[in-house]
């Protein structure tokens, strides 16, 4: 966490002890009832944040744990007259229960992302509405809370609600706070910006996915028992309409969905913007002048109040960065990888999708430290057999293992953390990270498994090893092809792998920049990596490999020295077709 | 709290006249049919813009309003308000995509922007014609075709007519016209259709101003179908996203459809077993479809 | 002596009100601090339709009142809030209008979710509260409360007797019924009260069907009512929901034999083609002997002008706004009397008084404060709603009409 990052937690700390203090000195109640309302949404619109703004998932169905929570409440108290504190437990873990199970057949299906997901969501809520509605849980009438009791935590009722408003707000801000700088913080930002790089990365997407789901639904759960005994009266109507799912969606875009802070203070300025014209004469106008603010703000400010905001301040902060202390690349570089490495072997592996074979039986093996060249015409299978070995796909027969561990199967992030890494043909880096973010995030989830400080030192030296280390804060639309290229290859070193899989990382690059790559794969392969490297260029080819394999068409057509196997006539036709003049 | 008795719905074992489900599958598909008319315009614009506007829904209304207006007051016919409307509406897309345009809005920054408009718009709905209900009662409101035992309202029926012929008209337009393509291109990859001369700016112009002029043209049948008051806009919320989705982005035809499969799935429900399950049938339809259908959108 | 006192004071306060009407412009104008009077209403959101005509009725009268002598001789300023449709917004503005704005006193909201949110506030302050549009009697338990919406308290068993008697009265009394509700808690709750009333009655119920408000497609709905063939529909319906089903029913070629709407939007029931002879309930009517109850002579132009002026499409005193009058009248009649602002002593004379309003003689000393069941069957003839039972009630010369 940065020393600003830690003043602005330490003001908001002593800020919400204040907020605390006030309950105790006993303000006038509509205070307390308008301050409890405006704690209610922070905590609402900040756990849905923590998947929907870190992640990406934008989910409409906010509505349904609040819900549940509510009618736990109502249902417990009212009916079985359990302890209101006491439900409140109940009211999280029935939300929390909830999410849990719909992630868990919804994360699993892949081309479930983006709308497919808001409206799964959504719909899910509508369900739920309506089992409620008609079964003995509400029935229609809904549930009367009058006669619960209160516990007294502070002199009135009122008092009492902004209490426990203000522990979860803050709880949850801080709750925010702390996912936000974590591992989980990081790979969920991560899947925001490319979920399946992520995941080769060796970020752990499902469970993350359903950490974030589980913790965020359970907090609205909560929420949504204090809000029951708030309103005292529990219908469906109320509580599954469209306001929930909607604001906290529009708070959180409006303060800025990927910053800890930012759905906080969009509640703030939405909720206190729902009473500024409450006022009898002028309710119409007033409800057009606060929308009219809001449209004003986010089209000026379209990344959010916080991000903004930030960024100003740090763009006059980042004159005077502070180098970061780099671990002697050098050091880095002649570090041994791991234990004594393992040669990667893929035996007899098919892949078809749909029609089209793109993989027939391919068998290779990399030896420890070997540099494997992989060659072949366009469409022979190269990168599918990276996407296969690296876990992107998974075979439909045949067998992938390093050493003695079977890979076959494995979802990508576990076999990243078994040693794998590889780079794509055309970068994919994480847009919203900086360039030393993006480095780090490989070392925080590949087999190197570094420590958010570490991984920070890591990024900085293989950066400097990459020789991007004046760019490490440069944003990846800042860099040009070259230093992406180069970028990915020290996000891919950073995991400290055991075999690295290269899909073409010198296609683009102009001829000067082709030596400085050509001599960067070197210094990896002096390291002990073994490297499988799929080039069109022949000179680099026959510069660097150790072997070469052909694949043309999914099979593996040659395998041998790349002498041998440039002047086989299969491959010769192959690429240049078959000779009908004899010379 | 249970109410006296609970609720005893006619025991589901008592096998409904084919009467009675044919009715109720004519009565799901036409009001599926405006379903498919409101989401529409939604998809294209969301489809190929990525603009989500909520926005649609408060113009769907205003339409209704001013036919309302138009019809109830000025006695004007409401196929002549549409033809007024139809192209006023045009033009206040284009001026919408303008202010989108200008300030680069981003797909969920528009989300904030068009709820903002439209609580505008139904502010001034409110303001111009109060908050009370308004009624457009014509000669033919309760007017119906007889098809056999079957009774098919003429007014709906014009709707899903309509829903039909715009939904095929704009698949075959965005299908075969250099327009079309040129924004299915723009918005599959903005950078390489421009490459190719595709004028992006000018094709999203177009595509908003035709959004909101089957905004327009759903909110005149509004007006002759439903009854008004402000807070309708917000009525047709989760249904018509609903719609646009199962039907997938900018995909004129499976809109219609999705309207149709939803208005369906609600009208059997409401027609065998007790009414108040319908959400949770077409719902539920929903989920499974877009959770076991392979390669789905 | 106490109650010859009190009885003097209802008189009294009768009397003041007679006074007043007649001779308004002759009296001295209100001075001194203003009585404040705090409310909210839906101005906006889904319940804003039918907020509009309370918010007439408590602006016609706040007005009357300060034209003549306003309360106890000091003028009268109604502050109102809107509470969006949202309890939870009603509740927080009702707690600002006690603590922040220190109000003297209050009045209820629209509709029962947000009264029963008021009514919390109004029990921990000890806050009179008189309201009009509550329809769960057995909901409001604090001892402090009035309604003027004057059920009685049990709804579920008088209204549905009330309107069965009705018809039994008529020439071809019907033998089968349909229910069709929406699950709005107070429609659900009397709707379900009426199943049991019309089976005890021996009348028969073929089809009874729970909807969820918000449904928008009747066309399965009113198949159903069709292929039932009932001798009359009970619809459980709120706002519109009424007038769509008949027009769905219309579409299908088909009107209900007789059919009765529980809590309808009456001013477009009445003015829509399809609300030929609709049957509803009603405390108050613009006809005799109704029109000479305390206040309606003013009041009825009154209203009819402002309503008007607003665009209201049906401009005419009915239940919903002789209801909010009466609660007026009530806070009205409680001060004048006991020359107090205070609630306690206000809800005591209150439990303990009759007052004669423009929907008749209300009592509050019933279970949960509630007195008599004042509602009368209507009925939509000529475009405009007629009382038609009890007799005694009728307008002159009126009757059920038969379909």
């Amino acid at each position: 966490m940065s020393g600003h990052a830690r003043r602005v937690a330490a003001s908001l700390a002593v800020a919400a002890l204040g907020l605390g203090a006030l309950a105790g000195v006993g303000l006038p109640a509509f205070y307390e009832s308008f301050l409890y309302l405006i704690f209610s949404w922070i905590a609402l619109a900040t756990s849905w944040a923590i998947l929907s703004g870190y992640a990406g998932y934008f989910s409409f169905g906010h509505g349904a744990f609040f819900g549940a929570g509510m009618y736990t409440t109502a249902t417990l108290a009212a009916v079985f007259g359990v302890p209101f504190l006491w439900t409140l437990l109940a009211a999280g873990a029935v939300a929390a229960a909830l999410a849990a199970g719909v992630g868990a057949v919804i994360f699993r299906v892949k081309r479930l992302r983006g709308e497919l997901f808001g409206l799964l969501t959504l719909a899910i809520t509508f369900v739920l509405a309506t089992i409620v509605l008609n079964t003995p849980i509400d029935g229609g009438p809904g549930v009367y809370l009058s006669g619960v009791p209160m516990p007294r935590l502070l002199a009135s009722p009122t008092g009492t609600l902004y209490l426990l408003g203000l522990v979860l707000a803050v709880a949850t801000v801080a709750a925010a706070h702390t996912i936000a700088h974590s591992r989980l913080g990081r790979g969920l930002y991560a899947i925001h910006d490319d979920e399946d790089v992520a995941e080769v990365e060796g970020v752990p997407t499902l469970r993350y996915k359903l950490v974030a789901f589980t913790v965020s639904a359970g907090i609205a759960g909560v929420a949504g028992g204090i809000h029951a005994m708030y309103v005292s009266y529990v219908t469906v109507g109320e509580t599954f309409a469209i306001t929930v799912p909607l604001y906290v969606v529009l708070m959180s875009v409006l303060g800025g969905a990927r910053h800890w802070l930012g759905p906080a203070v969009g509640a703030v300025v939405i909720a206190s913007s729902l009473y500024a014209f409450t006022g009898g004469q002028h309710a119409v106008l007033g409800r057009a002048v606060v929308a009219l603010a809001l449209i004003l703000v986010i089209l000026f400010l379209p990344e959010g109040v916080v991000p903004t905001v930030l960024r100003h301040w740090r763009s006059r902060a980042r004159r005077s960065e502070t180098a970061v202390a780099v671990r002697d690349p050098a050091a880095a570089v002649s570090a041994p990888s791991l234990v004594p490495a393992d040669p990667l072997v893929c035996h007899d592996v098919w892949k078809a999708f749909g029609g089209i074979q793109a993989l027939r039986g391919v068998s290779l093996s990399v030896a420890p430290g070997e540099i494997l060249g992989l060659v072949g015409p366009n469409g022979s299978g190269k990168t599918t057999l990276i996407n296969v070995i690296s876990g992107h796909y998974a075979a439909d027969r045949g067998r992938v293992a390093l050493g003695s561990t079977s890979l076959t199967g494995r979802p990508a992030h576990e076999i990243a953390g078994r040693g794998m890494s590889r780079t794509y043909q055309i970068p994919r880096p994480f847009g919203h990270f900086t360039a030393r973010e993006n480095v780090a995030l490989a070392a925080t989830f590949g087999a190197a498994r570094c420590s958010p400080g570490e991984a920070r030192q890591e990024a900085q030296g293989w950066l400097e090893f990459t020789g991007l280390g004046s760019r490490a804060t440069a944003f990846p639309h800042e860099l040009n092809l070259h230093e992406r290229k180069f970028l990915e290859l020290a996000r891919a070193l950073a995991a400290r792998p055991r075999v690295i899989l290269l899909d073409e990382v010198l296609s683009g690059l102009n001829p000067s920049e082709i030596t400085s790559a050509i001599g960067l794969i070197r210094a990896i392969h002096a390291r002990g990596v073994a490297i499988l490297f799929v080039e069109h260029l022949i000179r680099a080819v026959l510069e660097l490999s150790d072997r070469v394999i052909v694949l043309n068409e999914g099979e593996v057509i040659a395998s041998g020295s790349p002498q041998e196997v440039m002047r086989s006539d299969q491959v010769i036709e192959v690429y240049l077709g078959k000779p009908h003049v004899v010379a | 709290m249970g109410g006296l008795g609970g609720a005893r719905s006619p025991p589901s074992w008592l096998v409904p006249s084919a009467t009675l489900l044919g009715q109720s599958v004519v009565s799901g598909l036409l009001a599926g049919g405006l379903y498919g008319l409101l989401a529409l315009g939604l998809s294209l614009s969301w489809g190929l813009l990525r603009l989500v506007n909520l926005t649609h829904f408060a113009l769907a209304l205003l339409g209704a309003y001013l036919t309302y207006q138009l019809g109830h007051v000025l006695h004007v016919s409401p196929w002549l308000a549409a033809a007024a409307i139809v192209p006023a509406f045009f033009v206040l897309g284009v001026g919408l995509h303008a202010v989108f345009a200008y300030f680069r809005v981003a797909e969920f920054a528009s989300l904030l922007v068009t709820f903002g408009l439209a609580v505008i718009l139904e502010s001034v709905i409110q303001w111009f014609w109060t908050a009370d209900y308004r009624r457009y009662e014509t000669a033919y409101s309760t007017a119906s075709l007889r098809l056999g035992p079957l009774f098919v309202p003429t007014l709906e029926l014009l709707a899903c007519l309509t829903a039909a012929a715009l939904a095929f008209a704009t698949w075959a337009w965005l299908r075969w016209s250099y327009v079309g393509k040129a924004l299915r291109a723009s918005a599959e990859d903005p950078a390489i259709a421009a490459a190719f001369g595709v004028n992006h700016r000018a094709q999203a112009f177009l595509l908003s101003g035709v959004s909101a002029a089957y905004a327009g043209i759903a909110g005149v049948y509004i007006a002759l179908i439903a009854t008004l008051a402000p807070s309708q806009i917000w009525a047709w919320l989760g249904v018509v996203f609903a719609v646009v989705i199962i039907g997938g982005l900018a995909n004129p035809i499976g809109a219609l459809l999705a309207g149709f499969l939803i208005g369906v799935s609600e009208s059997l429900t409401m027609a065998l077993v007790t009414p108040a399950w319908a959400p949770l049938v077409s719902f539920s339809i929903l989920i499974v479809i877009l959770v076991l259908r392979p390669g789905r959108v | 002596m106490l109650v010859r006192l009190l009885t003097l004071g209802t008189h009294g306060a009768l009397a003041g009100l007679v006074l007043f009407a007649l001779a308004g412009a002759a009296l001295a104008a209100p001075s001194g601090p203003p009585i404040r009077i705090g409310g909210t209403l839906a101005l906006t959101g889904p319940l804003a339709p039918t907020a509009l005509l309370h918010k007439i009725a408590g602006e016609i009268y706040v007005e009357e009142l300060n034209r003549g002598n306003g309360l106890l001789g000091r003028p009268v300023e109604w502050v109102l809030l809107d509470d969006q449709s949202k309890p939870d917004v009603t509740r927080s503005l009702y707690e600002k209008l006690i603590t922040v704005d220190k109000v003297d006193l209050i009045i209820g909201p629209y509709a029962t979710s947000g009264i029963l949110a008021g009514m919390g506030v109004a029990q921990r302050y000890q806050k009179l509260y008189v309201h009009h549009s509550f329809g769960m009697p057995h909901l409001a338990k604090y001892e402090m409360h009035f309604p003027t919406a004057a059920f009685g308290p049990e709804p579920q068993r008088t209204m549905p007797t009330t309107v069965f008697e009705a018809l039994a009265a008529t020439t071809n009394p019907p033998k089968t019924i349909a229910i069709v509700t929406s699950k709005f808690p107070s429609a659900q709750y009397q709707s379900n009260g009426a199943r049991e009333v019309a089976e005890k009655r021996g009348l028969k119920v073929v089809l009874y069907l729970e909807y969820e408000f918000g449904t928008r497609d009747w066309g399965s709905l009113a198949a159903r009512v069709k292929d039932a063939n009932p001798d009359v529909v009970w619809i459980g319906a709120l706002g519109l929901d009424g007038n769509q089903m008949l027009e769905a029913m219309k579409k299908l070629d088909y009107t209900p034999p007789r059919h009765f709407h529980l809590f309808p939007a009456p001013g477009p029931l009445a003015l829509a083609p399809d609300g030929k002879q609709a049957l509803s309930v009603t405390v108050f009517e613009e006809h005799p002997p109704f029109t000479s109850n305390p206040g309606a002579a003013k009041l009825i132009p009154l209203f009819r002008e402002r309503a008007t002026k607003a665009n209201v499409p049906y401009p005419y005193i009915e239940t919903q706004v002789a209801g909010s009058l009466a609660a007026w009248q009530v806070l009205e009649a409680a001060v004048t009397a006991t020359k107090s602002l205070d609630d306690k002593t206000l809800g005591q004379w209150l439990r303990k008084n009759r007052v004669d309003t423009i929907i008749g003689k209300l009592r509050f000393d019933g279970p949960n404060n509630y007195g008599d069941d004042l509602f009368k069957v209507k009925q939509v003839q000529d475009g405009k709603w007629v009382i038609v039972w009890p007799r005694e009630s009728a307008a002159p010369g009126a009757r059920l009409l038969p379909p």
